[in-house]
């Protein structure tokens, strides 16, 4: 009982959010209930970006009806490799894919053929709500397909490694970078078993991760050292996220980005809910940033002054960079 | 957002205050049990009266009965005789019943019954009394014996309290002179009484005689005479044989005064014997009944004037928030992972039919045979719609297989699986199967067991019968419930498994 005392205060002391104080604070206070659409239905999320300028993954079309299947070789031409996702799906599940086609079969990435009439029943499953959460009906999403920078190939298997970063009133106060394992199947969601690498914000250089809950320096497939990678164009994540808050409206969101070969860093999609693992990866508690951000608000309301996402972001790396002189 | 805050502090204390107050008001000033099992002694007191009529003559018999303005309530009172007219009257604070009749001969018997108890009383009467009188005109002898007596009364006194108390004991004293002249060679207790009224009378302090019947079985008993006096407050109560002060709570004042507890007229050798007897009664009952025999409306507005088998279904119904405080404190505060959010608690409400041990067999069997059936028709790719349909067919047939075979072996609990909600088990089922497939089988274990530990908890604490009868009795306990939930709603510490989650931070 004392030691769990202890636990409490520790935690505290060093300013862990729990779930509870997540949802009070953070999540019930900044996120209107009404702006949820925006992030939960991935469709609108793009739509809105594109409107705002945001980098996104392009989206080669949408498909809404069963009787709109029929569109499916329409939308993707002649394009060798797409991606098939559900708007409103969760977890990662009910995504499709296609690396390369050849013939009149489509392959995977994971290298599995599958046949036209395969994507159009996976399209029709989407439709019907398999994968979206509570079971609605669902679009189906067609878009371009993220080829990952080679810079993760040594630390990732599988999948395409993406960079959480919270974004607190336009203020990124905390980054990640999540890489797929053998167990996670390919994807990038923690509970499912990807690695968290935290990152620091300033430079963009990779810190210690978290895996299943504790820490971790080597990738557990690759074994290369997951720490002291330094990801190109962090400037360019931090720019993304800071700007994700006038895109959606909402005051406390995870924005998840990616980096492509060519296109550099894009948006996939805004979670109104992030998960607080984040906080083990970067060895640091996002209470007391959550705070030094509401009294930097507190501060500037008082002034008059509305920051643009430059300022943010230059802001945070200032006050959460772990050697914020070195980079300026 | 300090204004939220403020305001939601407001209304919890209001509600928490409330509450208490209710709940309070409830207990203490409307005297309501606070368990079930609380028992209240109920007096069973007879009066018999027997006298010989005079033949030919009409016969009138008047006897005292006790006024009932006290602490008692009267349950039940009945006079049985034969071929008497009744009438009750009040006088005086007294209640005189009278029996009457044109002819009788021979040995007459009446009854007087009367069942109270010493509860639920209402409001204390205001007391008031005379505090003065004109002496009794005495002369002679007793007239100088009353004056030395009272001499050094007078010296030993403060107030009108000892004054009595010292009389009293003045007047017991039989080895005194002046005592022996006043009594007459007669100690009786009436006889103190008599002198005791004339010592105070010369000092104009007023006396009244009380005659009590004592509330305790297996004696035989005549009324007892207690003296009082007004002292501007408060009735103070002495026993005229000991100068003790405070009447013992089990004295029941039957009448007030200088009469006697019969008078006959057409009769005579009335005699009145007195037998008591007391047994115990279910308090609650008790209260219910004083309800049917008093003006006192206590429960009117409660649970309890609902027709009975409604109080069934309440008493059920009325515990269901205390189910959701439980799966509330284990899941926002323990961190217990449950199947949605009150699946919980229907059930834990399941569980009262089937029993615990029993419940949670079934649940696991239809649960892990749903599961099986589900992961096949993930198979088939189905609709979600046609696949739940699919399940929940499938559960109501599993459902009515084990009441056959439980039926078949003589497993007679084996049917209440019928009471199982089986659109709860079908979605379990649906919900557990998409854990299953999102976050790995463990992940789905630990929910599942999650689940039927808080189901558990929650049937073991809603079945608590003093529970039970304590909420559907004061259910003014449910706002301090309320209270305790919208405090929960702004809760910010951590929950106990994040102590564990997190620990990984404390290693360095």
């Amino acid at each position: 009982m004392l030691g769990l005392w202890k636990t409490w205060k520790a935690l505290e002391a060093k300013g862990i959010m729990g779930i509870n104080r997540r949802n009070a604070d953070y999540v019930l206070k900044y996120n209107k209930r009404s702006l949820y659409p925006i992030v939960d239905d991935k469709i609108i999320t793009k739509e809105r970006a594109i409107a705002a300028g945001i980098d996104v993954p392009e989206m080669y079309g949408v498909i809404e009806t069963e009787k709109g299947i029929d569109k499916l070789r329409e939308i993707i031409g002649d394009r060798p490799d797409f991606v098939v996702k559900p708007a409103q799906g969760a977890g990662g599940d009910g995504i499709l894919v296609i690396a390369d086609r050849f013939e009149d079969r489509y392959r995977t990435v994971s290298g599995k053929i599958v046949s036209h009439e395969e994507i159009e029943h996976q399209i029709s499953s989407i439709l019907t709500g398999l994968y979206s959460l509570g079971g609605h009906r669902d679009r189906a999403l067609i878009e371009y397909r993220v080829t990952p920078d080679p810079i993760f190939k040594s630390i990732s298997y599988e999948g395409v490694p993406d960079i959480r970063i919270i974004v607190l009133k336009g203020y990124p106060v905390m980054a990640m970078l999540r890489l797929p394992t053998r167990q996670s199947g390919g994807k990038a969601n923690l509970h499912q078993g990807a690695i968290g690498v935290g990152v620091d914000l300033a430079t963009g250089v990779t810190l210690r991760g978290t895996w299943l809950n504790s820490k971790i320096n080597k990738h557990p497939d690759t074994t290369n050292s997951v720490d002291g990678v330094q990801l190109p164009n962090w400037d360019g994540f931090m720019k993304l996220a800071a700007g994700c808050y006038e895109l959606c409206g909402l005051g406390y969101i995870g924005v998840d980005m990616v980096l492509d070969q060519e296109k550099g860093p894009l948006i996939l999609e805004l979670n109104a809910r992030p998960g607080l693992n984040i906080q083990i990866a970067n060895d640091c508690g996002l209470t007391h940033r959550a705070h030094a951000v509401e009294a930097r608000l507190a501060e500037l309301a008082k002034k008059g002054i509305i920051e643009t996402p430059e300022e943010r972001t230059h802001f945070a790396q200032e006050l959460f960079g772990h050697a914020p002189k070195a980079e300026s | 957002m300090r204004s939220l805050n403020l305001h939601l502090k407001i209304l919890i204390t209001l509600l928490v205050g409330l509450g208490i107050l209710i709940t309070a008001y409830q207990i203490f000033i409307l005297g309501i049990p606070l368990t079930e099992d609380e028992t209240d002694d109920l007096w069973n007191i007879d009066a018999r009266v027997e006298f010989q009529a005079s033949p030919r003559e009409p016969v009138k018999l008047q006897m005292f009965v006790p006024p009932l303005n006290q602490d008692y309530v009267s349950l039940n009172e009945s006079f049985i005789s034969n071929n008497y007219g009744v009438s009750i009257n009040r006088a005086n604070g007294n209640r005189k019943v009278t029996w009457s009749a044109r002819r009788a001969s021979g040995k007459q018997t009446l009854y007087y019954r009367l069942v109270l108890t010493k509860r639920y009383s209402g409001e204390q009467a205001k007391s008031e009394g005379p505090i003065f009188r004109d002496s009794i005109p005495v002369e002679g002898a007793e007239k100088i014996a009353a004056e030395a007596l009272l001499a050094p009364i007078r010296q030993h006194s403060a107030d009108v309290e000892t004054f009595i108390s010292e009389t009293i004991k003045r007047v017991n004293n039989a080895n005194d002179d002046n005592v022996k002249l006043l009594l007459g060679g007669d100690a009786s207790t009436a006889k103190k009484a008599d002198a005791i009224e004339l010592l105070l009378s010369i000092a104009h302090v007023p006396m009244e005689r009380v005659h009590t019947i004592r509330l305790a079985t297996e004696i035989q008993q005549n009324p007892e005479l207690w003296l009082r006096s007004f002292n501007g407050e408060k009735w103070l109560y002495f026993n005229p044989d000991t100068g003790q002060q405070g009447m013992p709570n089990d004295r029941l004042i039957w009448w007030i005064g200088d009469e006697s507890l019969v008078s006959l007229e057409g009769g005579k050798q009335a005699n009145v014997s007195f037998t008591l007897s007391n047994s115990e009664m279910n308090a609650i009952r008790l209260a219910k009944l004083t309800d049917e025999n008093t003006d006192a409306d206590f429960l009117e507005y409660s649970m309890y004037s609902l027709p009975l088998s409604t109080q069934k279904t309440f008493q059920i119904m009325m515990v269901i928030p205390i189910g959701v405080l439980v799966i509330l404190i284990l899941r926002n505060l323990g961190g217990l992972q449950t199947l949605g959010t009150f699946t919980p608690v229907l059930i834990a409400l399941a569980f009262r039919e089937t029993q615990l041990g029993f419940g949670i067999m079934l649940f696991t069997i239809i649960t892990a045979l749903g599961l099986s059936l589900r992961s096949y028709l993930e198979h088939l790719k189905l609709q979600m719609l046609p696949r739940l349909s699919v399940v929940l067919t499938f559960v109501v047939v599993l459902i009515a297989t084990i009441s056959l075979f439980s039926h078949k072996l003589g497993l007679e609990r084996g049917l209440s699986v019928a009471l199982f909600p089986m659109v709860i088990l079908t979605m379990t089922i649906e919900r557990l199967s998409i854990t299953w497939e999102e976050r790995g089988g463990g992940h789905a274990f630990k929910v599942a067991i999650g689940t039927l530990v808080a189901a558990t908890l929650a049937h073991l604490l809603m079945s608590v019968p003093q529970l039970t009868y304590f909420v559907f009795t004061f259910p003014a306990v449910l706002m301090i419930l309320v209270g305790f939930m919208l405090a929960m709603g702004r809760y910010r510490g951590y929950r106990l498994t994040e102590l564990f989650r997190f620990k990984a931070f404390l290693k360095d």
